[in-house]
């Protein structure tokens, strides 16, 4: 399930391992354009931002034109029954089977419940959804949310919007270590430095919203976060030259037992 | 209540002098804090960083890209009645003007409620004056379960309510309600509150508690920019905020940011607070307070707003009318609570978003977490 040429999530198979959110962009055509620079297959949409009404408002429509994957997400939901009914709502709206569960029940620091997240993922699964679980990067939960059928974990490198990169990179490591399900790194990154980082660090996806959206040329950025993911992942599967404190002395402390 | 007897947690004693006496390399250093707090707050809004204007702006303009996107949250306020039980020396609805006064019927309630739906904004604001027997509460819970039909936001801007009343409006599919202390100053709200219940300084500072113990899920608050000293305000802002931030973790904040607007031949509101104080004001609570939304109204003019917007200013509304049933008939803008400075419809106003580089967000919830 991990580490092939492709991304497999829930049985479906993806070549790009970059994912994107959409909900800080400038314009929807500017969305549309990053979206397809950055060769995402996997892009995220809050339900609170669906509007099929409103043709200048709707981030899903222009979105449902592109040869993509919706994955709707149900940021504002403050428990796991919230996130249940917005999850279905977001089915019944676009036919997808993926889920984003998100749920932050501070409205400012946006940090995930980890007892909502696990009961609403539970369910999730068990209903057929294949759900991807934005979670703390705590290694005991994620590999609870995958007991639960959780089709991968999507741990933070720090918080929404923070651009603080991989502060959680020590526990990152111990997810990444014992997780059978694909792990996607989400929220935190700022620059593609990190994001192909978090590839050579064992992650099989990134997933980035903020540090797109907010740049100067976001379809540039993502283009710029695409190769960084694709190269992270390429050296990982090179094997990266391990680290050492000192170089090798010449007369081995074991040359007495050639 | 004196300033004396403010509770601890609101008292900006500690950090008002140096907001009087901040020089700009105070302000400097508090720019380049990693994890600014109360004493780099008073630095920021101090006149001394006036000079560092464009500076202060750079960092919220950075901030709120960064948490909120290159997005305008949008919302309407529709008034629902203008009668009273308040005199208040700086509002025009203060219940001893000699003013006709009129309510929304319910039919009213739902024609308005149908303008503003058809101007495609999916939050509204539902307002009233203090509590009266033509406004009182159960008008106002019905009017909120009408509006809950129509949009997927719905907040309330009313007097100050019990812990059950707001209860019942989440039930009735509130989102949250928004109230300003006007003034933290115990002694100048005395003076300003001439009489009526507005008059309880304590019933009005205590309701955002309230409100998020209901379970109602945002809280909006503002000073009434002008009425005081605006150091002893900002510093109170932020001081309730983050009381409200450590009491209640899954509430939301706002602020807001109104100024006085003189009202039919008044005098100069007290501590004349003008468009650089503001934006100094706004930028520097961005910059403390990254994560909460900072909402503006159209009291304040094209100009400012379209300055504002995205720099440190996430959400705003738009196209308003400030006269009871100013939707479906237009009345004259000086009947209003207070003369709209903004007057553009909700096109023109986009497009000037648009223009800078932002997008207006016209549904940024959705009904289903109710």
């Amino acid at each position: 399930m991990r580490g092939g040429e492709q991304l497999i999530l829930g049985g479906v198979a993806f070549r790009s391992r970059l994912l994107l959110g959409t909900g800080k962009f400038a314009s929807t055509a500017e969305m549309v354009r990053t979206v397809e620079a950055s060769g995402a297959e996997l892009v995220t949409v809050a339900l609170r931002r669906f509007n099929p009404t409103h043709a200048e408002d709707d981030l899903v429509g222009p979105l449902t034109r592109l040869k993509i994957t919706l994955v709707p997400n149900t940021s504002g939901a403050r428990d796991a029954d919230e996130a249940i009914k917005a999850a279905m709502l977001g089915r019944e709206l676009t036919g997808s089977r993926f889920v984003k569960v998100e749920i932050h029940p501070n409205p400012h620091h946006l940090m995930p419940d980890p007892l909502e997240t696990y009961e609403a993922s539970r369910r999730l699964s068990s209903q057929g959804f294949i759900v991807l679980p934005y979670m703390p990067p705590d290694p005991v939960l994620a590999k609870r949310l995958e007991d639960v059928g959780c089709a991968a974990v999507m741990p933070l490198g720090s918080g929404i919007g923070t651009g603080h990169g991989l502060a959680s990179a020590e526990l990152l490591r111990l997810i990444i270590a014992d997780s059978k399900v694909p792990v996607i790194v989400d929220a935190g990154l700022r620059a593609p430095s990190e994001a192909a980082a978090a590839m050579e660090m064992g992650c099989d996806a990134v997933l980035v919203n903020s540090a797109i959206a907010a740049a100067e040329d976001p379809p540039g950025m993502a283009r710029a976060f695409a190769q960084a993911v694709e190269a992270g992942y390429a050296a990982r599967r090179a094997g990266i030259m391990g680290r050492r404190e000192q170089a090798v002395p010449s007369s081995p402390l074991t040359a007495f037992l050639e | 209540m004196t300033a004396r007897e403010l509770p601890d947690w609101l008292d900006p004693t500690p950090w008002l002098a140096t907001a009087r006496s901040a020089t700009a390399r105070d302000v400097a250093r508090a720019l380049e804090a990693a994890h600014p707090q109360e004493p780099e707050l008073a630095a920021l809004i101090a006149p001394a960083a006036d000079g560092l204007l464009e500076e202060l702006a750079s960092r919220a303009r950075d901030l709120t890209w960064q948490h909120f996107g290159r997005t305008i949250a949008l919302y309407v306020p529709l008034y629902l009645s203008d009668y009273c039980s308040s005199g208040c020396v700086y509002c025009g609805f203060a219940a001893d003007r000699q003013i006709p006064r009129r309510r929304l019927e319910p039919a009213e309630i739902r024609d308005e409620l149908a303008a503003i739906r058809r101007m495609g904004i999916q939050e509204v604001l539902l307002l009233t004056g203090e509590r009266t027997p033509q406004a009182d509460f159960d008008y106002l819970e019905a009017a909120v379960e009408e509006a809950a039909g129509h949009f997927a936001a719905v907040m309330v801007e009313a007097f100050p309510m019990t812990i059950q009343e707001y209860g019942r409006l989440a039930q009735a599919g509130c989102t949250g309600v928004t109230i300003y202390q006007e003034t933290y100053d115990p002694d100048q709200y005395a003076r300003l509150h001439r009489w009526g219940p507005k008059r309880d300084y304590a019933a009005r500072l205590q309701a955002p508690e309230k409100i998020l113990a209901s379970g109602l899920r945002v809280v909006g608050l503002g000073a009434l920019l002008g009425l005081n000293d605006p150091l002893f305000e900002a510093l109170c802002l932020y001081l309730h905020a983050r009381h409200l931030l450590r009491s209640y973790w899954r509430g939301g904040i706002t602020l807001s940011f109104p100024r006085v607007c003189r009202q039919r031949g008044d005098s100069v509101p007290p501590h004349p607070f003008d468009e650089r104080s503001l934006a100094r004001l706004v930028c520097a609570l961005r910059i403390c307070l990254p994560d909460v939304p900072l909402v503006l109204s159209t009291r304040e003019s094209a100009r400012v707003r379209d300055g504002l917007a995205g720099v440190g200013i996430n959400k705003m509304s738009v196209a308003s009318r400030t006269t009871v049933g100013g939707y479906v008939a237009p009345g004259p803008p000086e009947e209003g609570q207070f003369q709209v400075s903004d007057e553009r419809d909700v096109a023109t106003f986009c497009a000037a978003l648009r223009r800078k580089g932002l997008q207006p967000v016209f549904k940024n919830w959705d009904s289903v977490f109710r």
